[in-house]
């Protein structure tokens, strides 16, 4: 099977990495763009965590030597060069508009939790209900109000609102490369102006987050 | 400075890795994608579910 890594603006810049299984990594050409693959015996990959780390440590080096790179997904391969041709044919210009957004970007996460035992406590099932209700409503103010500076910075942003009660925001920011000190200067602001918060950033990542089109903007 | 110490910094990094890594990243017609179980696997094997866990403990608990 041919595994593939990252779709990148072509000519793709290769690193001396080894891929998933120590394999070699190479750029194959498909329209529009170049697709950074391993070749393997197996029909596909086994899902470890050596190959996790494998296909993020492509990915990072790509993004490390490349302007442009549009992370894949971890376990997908074509049977043949020509059949994952094909398939980039398919959606040759959703990608390379997605790698002319991310050109230049690198994403970083965000994720604020809440401090603990704010549970609800009320006498009666409706007063219960509200209680509940405006808890989730001053959720949802906060996240906006952790989100709003912190997009502003950013070209474009993802987010996921309460994913559990305590994850207040669970933020990815596409920045450009030269922008993260500044970027990591407004999170250090945001975590100062809420101290009861724990706020993490983490990256820079290469852009997973913003590499299909469902990504929406900032 | 950020709230969260450097050891629960790290385990979100390694979640927030996973995450992206099997999550997120372009998906093609007709690519040998893993099941759901194999994901499951990949998770329970890098302990990223128990870790996460711990993560928001930790997270909780960190002096400012």
């Amino acid at each position: 099977m041919v595994y593939v890594y990252a779709f990148v603006e072509r000519p793709a810049s290769v690193p001396d990495v080894r891929g998933i299984g120590d394999a070699r990594v190479e750029a194959e050409a498909a329209p529009g763009l170049d697709v950074v693959i391993s070749r393997h015996e197996a029909p596909s990959v086994e899902a470890s965590e050596p190959a996790v780390i494998a296909h993020a440590r492509v990915v990072e080096a790509l993004a490390a030597s490349n302007e442009a790179v549009l992370p894949a997904r971890f376990g997908g391969g074509h049977a043949d060069a020509d059949g994952l041709r094909a398939a980039v044919a398919e959606r040759a210009s959703e990608l390379t508009a997605a790698l002319a957004r991310v050109r230049g970007c690198v994403e970083l996460g965000v994720r604020a939790l809440a401090p603990a035992g704010q549970e609800v406590a009320a006498a009666s099932g409706g007063a219960y209900m509200r209680a509940r209700l405006e808890q989730r409503r001053e959720a949802e103010r906060l996240a906006e109000e952790l989100h709003a500076p912190l997009a502003e910075r950013a070209r474009e942003a993802t987010r996921t609102v309460g994913a559990t009660p305590r994850l207040l925001l669970s933020a990815a920011y596409l920045v450009p490369k030269g922008e993260v000190t500044e970027f990591r200067e407004v999170v250090e602001r945001v975590q100062a102006e809420h101290a009861e918060l724990a706020i993490v950033c983490t990256g820079p990542w290469p852009a997973y987050s913003f590499a299909t089109a469902e990504a929406g903007s900032a | 400075m950020n709230g969260a110490s450097p050891a629960a910094q790290q385990e979100v990094t390694l979640l927030e890795l996973v995450d992206r890594v099997l999550n997120k990243g372009v998906v093609l017609t007709g690519d040998v994608t893993l099941s759901v179980a194999d994901v499951d696997l990949v998770y329970v094997g890098l302990r990223v579910l128990l870790a996460s866990v711990g993560t928001l403990e930790q997270l909780e608990s960190s002096p400012q």
